[in-house]
């Protein structure tokens, strides 16, 4: 059937990484590098299930700019919360 | 009542219209969760000592629950590919999978929360178990959600297939990419609470 070798490709990818953030959080590394290795992995394989299994990848702009605007939205958000705890605010 | 653009494209969004409602409903869905992660970030960047969460929490347990509910991800895209193939027997088999690995990460969910409570780890105990709890739970409530949907689809719901294949058929996907959305979630939460 159609895809099928291809969603298999992605769960092989997605294992692999899962083993990966496990292995890179045994590593006695500072915190800023843990954390950002951490989230790295994490939004890679978050990109993979999203591109791939939702079919965002070749969807239409329809689907894409809502979704452009809560990536804004959601970066506004974080980025409040930095700054407050950075005293910027 | 006849709800238009079910299979057919609607010529103004390029979408049929469960398509575009299920994604605006998860945009709404990232900032609910946005807002927790971002409490977390507020929380934990504040503190001015923080648990090690890998030693109250189980690692093993939701690196399994991980491995499942990634399978689970990989079972409804299969049973999806089924009903583009016509086989709805196969369907059938993928459609069960998903719901079984479903009930397995909210058993491993269950018995994680019941260790917990039982060392009287509560979410009053601590920012951090406040947020595990409250963000888990909210996770582990949209795991139930998709379950009884997927539930649905696999049993009374599945006699659309025969009058409305298509139609059916646009039914998994929607449901599916909800299912990989709360997928989503939990790679996100699995290193924040568990490992970092």
């Amino acid at each position: 059937v159609i895809g099928v070798r291809r969603y298999l490709a992605i769960f092989g990818a997605l294992l692999g990484l899962t083993a990966a953030t496990v292995a890179v959080s045994l590593l006695p590394l500072p915190a800023a590098p843990a954390v950002a290795l951490g989230l790295a992995i994490a939004a890679a394989k978050a990109a993979l299930v999203v591109m791939f299994f939702m079919h965002l990848k070749g969807e239409r702009p329809m689907v894409l700019w809502p979704l452009a605007l809560t990536a804004v939205l959601c970066a506004a958000l974080f980025a409040l919360i930095l700054w407050t705890e950075a005293d910027h605010i | 009542v006849d709800i238009p653009y079910t299979t057919e494209i609607r010529p103004d969004t390029g979408l049929t219209n469960p398509k575009l409602g299920i994604w605006l409903f998860l945009a709404s869905e990232v900032m609910l969760f946005g807002s927790l992660f971002s409490s977390y970030a507020l929380l934990r960047s504040g503190a001015p000592a923080w648990p090690d969460q890998s030693a109250v929490l189980s690692v093993p347990l939701a690196t399994l629950n991980t491995l499942i509910l990634i399978s689970s991800s990989v079972t409804m895209v299969l049973a999806w590919v089924q009903l583009k193939a016509g086989s709805v027997a196969r369907y059938r088999v993928f459609m069960a999978l998903t719901l079984l690995l479903g009930a397995g990460f909210i058993a491993v969910k269950a018995v994680e929360y019941a260790d917990k409570l039982s060392h009287g780890l509560v979410p009053a105990t601590n920012n951090f178990l406040g947020l595990y709890f409250a963000m888990t739970g909210l996770h582990a409530l949209h795991v139930a959600g998709g379950m009884v949907v997927n539930a649905y689809l696999l049993g009374p719901g599945l006699r659309m297939w025969r009058a409305e294949p298509a139609r059916f058929t646009n039914r998994v996907e929607v449901a599916g990419i909800y299912w990989h959305f709360v997928d989503v979630v939990w790679i996100f939460l699995f290193p924040v609470l568990y490992l970092l």
